[in-house]
């Protein structure tokens, strides 16, 4: 029995082939994990901004109720210990100098 | 022959797999019938059973919007909480479940009588149970870490109130949905509130485990801003209370508003609450006096008595009543003054808020125009203010007039009306005669549509500018040199009314004369009004209880401390005892 013997031109062309289609698919393979991996990626900083934003309310809230006034005055007077400015204390500055 | 024999054999066999076909063709017809019967007939059952077994469906509320101030500090927002829950299990011992409870109660702070709730619940074999509401990430993730059986928590929202008690009357408050229960959370409820989404859970077959998925997103609310500014808000509320512990008054209330846009910038009532516990505060705390409440004006009534005289041309400025006069009283209610008087100017009635002088003018005025001058300021009717609750007041119809009515009514009695009216009604005066609206929201911020604003407010000429301008001036006189001099404040012209009001005694059946309502209306600066002001304050004890010496330095303070917030510095006093002149330079022309 005698062997045909394959063109090298043929073989180069099938193995190109054979390659090219393993490329492709790797590449797609890669493509798609990559995809999801970014997907993934995505989701967990969307929970991430979303539960910053919320903290971020969460502490406006409480710096509101820190300076709320009722909280500056008490503790103006119970540990600054400040009190009331008496009449003619107090200067209003104007355009044309200060009102007494 | 071979073949004969085999005929009977192979007919034989034929027939019992044709029986054998027959019995399986039946069991598959028995099989694919049943099959229908529960898939298609009996789907829908089919269907619930599983799903109530395995899955249920609960709302996820949606985040609050937050509530402003006119500077944007924040008065009220929804923060991150979390709801704690069990899906008790049917093969869980109830010595389990006890244990799990008891354990709960620790960790949560739980009463008795919560534990007791849950537990009751717990029998009825209720698949869903809520152990606590609203509690804190921290809290939550501390209980997620005792890894419980069937205990989890799923994501919330909590109202907060960051300034406590500052502007409870106006905010009102939320129950244990976030629904607005009162205020401004009741009456813009829709906005606030945003749309419900929908989550997912599933439980496995032991009915343990679970999964929390979220199905439809909530949408969030929208962000009001309200006219409210909190400092001055701060300040009436400060010194409202102050007022009331001094004075011992069983209750008070405080409005500051713009005269020209009707905004009101503060409204305070005493006693208040604290509306992060709403439905825990009484619910005498929780009446806002300064919209809720009616009563008798008194003599700050009498700026539409007044009103109606100079609109009508009945009296002149310079014209004078006899004020010593004994006749004009009725019986159970006899109009006296709070010191003798003799002849007085129709403005000096006024300053020095004569009953028997507003009597007389009363007459003067006559009863269709009165009645039609304290309709025309809004009396007997909701000012429209956007709060709940508000009342109308009552005006008598003329057609139930009495005899007595006509002098009752220009002194202030037999009116019913709210802080809020006589506020409006001094407001009208402020404002060149025209009466603008009270409102407390400026704006419902939509995040789709940030340059969409409300449509102004349609405002009333109710007064010619001249009758206003001399009201102006005769309410300027009774604070400089009337019953109001302890509302005067050095550097600015304040221009208001005093009132003091005999309280209705139904066991009497007439005017007491030991209760009383003190009450101050007033605007500043009087030329160039940027707030008007009411005080009404109940049965103040320890001896003095008029208007003028009880609400006007109340009226004075207030006035002081928020005219300074706004910008609004005194003018300098004329230096005494120095002669000025003005010094020329340059070639005279």
């Amino acid at each position: 029995m005698i062997r045909k013997k394959i063109p090298r031109r043929r073989i180069i062309l099938g193995l190109m082939v054979v390659l090219l289609t393993l490329v492709i698919l790797t590449f797609y393979l890669r493509h798609l994990t990559e995809t999801a991996r970014l997907g993934l990626v995505e989701r967990n900083l969307e929970v991430r901004l979303s539960r910053l934003r919320d903290e971020v309310k969460a502490l406006e809230a409480k710096k509101a109720a820190l300076l709320s006034l009722s909280r500056v005055e008490r503790v103006a007077r119970e540990v600054l210990h400040m009190s009331e400015p008496e009449p003619g204390q107090v200067i209003y500055g104007t355009e044309t100098g200060t009102n007494r | 022959m071979k073949s004969s024999l085999r005929e009977p054999s192979a007919r034989k066999i034929n027939t019992r797999i044709r029986f054998l076909q027959a019995g399986l063709l039946a069991w598959a017809l028995i099989l694919t019938g049943r099959l229908v019967q529960l898939q298609v007939f009996g789907h829908a059952s089919a269907k619930a059973e599983v799903l109530e077994q395995s899955r249920s469906r609960s709302e996820i509320s949606p985040e609050r919007g937050t509530i402003f101030d006119r500077n944007g500090q924040i008065l009220a927002r929804s923060i991150p909480a979390r709801s704690i829950f069990l899906t008790p299990s049917k093969d869980e011992p109830a010595e389990a479940r006890q244990r799990t409870i008891r354990t709960l109660s620790k960790v949560l702070g739980l009463d008795g009588e919560e534990s007791r709730r849950v537990m009751d619940r717990i029998r009825r074999s209720e698949p869903f149970v809520y152990i606590k509401r609203k509690v804190s990430p921290e809290t939550a993730a501390t209980v997620e870490a005792l890894c419980l059986p069937g205990v989890h928590s799923h994501p919330d929202t909590m109202r907060f109130y960051p300034s406590g008690t500052l502007a409870a009357h106006i905010l009102g408050g939320v129950g244990l949905d976030d629904t607005g229960l009162a205020g401004v959370e009741y009456v813009y409820n829709g906005p606030l509130q945003g749309r419900k989404g929908q989550a997912l859970i599933l439980k496995d077959a032991r009915r343990r485990e679970y999964y929390f998925e979220t199905l439809a997103a909530a949408v969030p609310g929208k962000d009001i801003a309200l006219t409210i500014d909190a400092t001055l808000q701060y300040i009436a509320e400060r010194e409202l209370a102050k007022a009331v512990r001094e004075t011992q008054a069983g209750w008070g209330t405080v409005i500051i508003s713009n005269p020209a846009s009707g905004e009101i910038l503060a409204m305070a009532s005493s006693p208040t609450y604290d509306p992060n516990s709403y439905s825990s505060a009484e619910a005498g705390a929780q009446f806002n006096r300064a919209i809720q409440l009616t009563y008798e004006p008194g003599s700050t009534f009498k700026i539409v008595t007044a009103s109606a005289a100079l609109a009508h041309h009945v009296v002149g400025l310079k014209e004078s009543f006899d004020c010593s006069r004994t006749d004009l009283g009725f019986r159970g209610k006899p109009i006296r003054d709070h010191k003798p008087f003799g002849i007085l100017t129709f403005p000096q009635v006024v300053i020095h808020s004569s009953n028997k002088g507003m009597a007389l003018v009363g007459r003067r005025v006559g009863e269709v125009s009165l009645h039609d001058m304290a309709e025309a300021f809004g009396f007997g009717r909701k000012s429209g203010i956007d709060l709940a609750g508000e009342a109308a007041g009552r005006l008598q119809p003329l057609s139930a007039w009495s005899g007595r009515t006509l002098p009752a009514l220009s002194t202030g009695y037999e009116v019913a009306a709210t802080p809020l009216q006589i506020l409006q009604a001094v407001n009208a005066i402020a404002n060149r005669g025209i009466m603008v609206p009270p409102r407390i929201v400026t704006d419902i911020l939509d995040p789709d549509d940030p340059l969409k604003r409300r449509s102004p407010t349609l405002a009333l000429q109710i007064l010619s500018p001249e009758i206003a301008a001399t009201m102006t001036d005769i309410l300027e006189r009774a604070v400089d040199e009337g019953t109001g001099l302890q509302a005067r404040l050095s550097g600015y012209r304040i221009a208001g009314k005093t009132g003091t009001t005999q309280k209705w005694d139904p066991a009497l059946k007439a005017y007491s004369e030991q209760k009383h309502i003190a009450s101050f209306v007033g605007f500043a600066p009087a030329d160039h009004p940027v707030l008007s002001v009411v005080i009404v304050l109940d049965d103040p004890q320890g001896g003095s209880y008029y208007g003028g010496e009880v609400a006007a330095p109340v009226f004075r303070e207030i006035v002081r401390k928020a005219l300074l917030k706004l910008g609004v510095y005194p003018e300098p006093a004329p230096a005494q005892g120095v002669i000025t002149a003005s010094i020329w330079k340059g070639v005279r022309p």
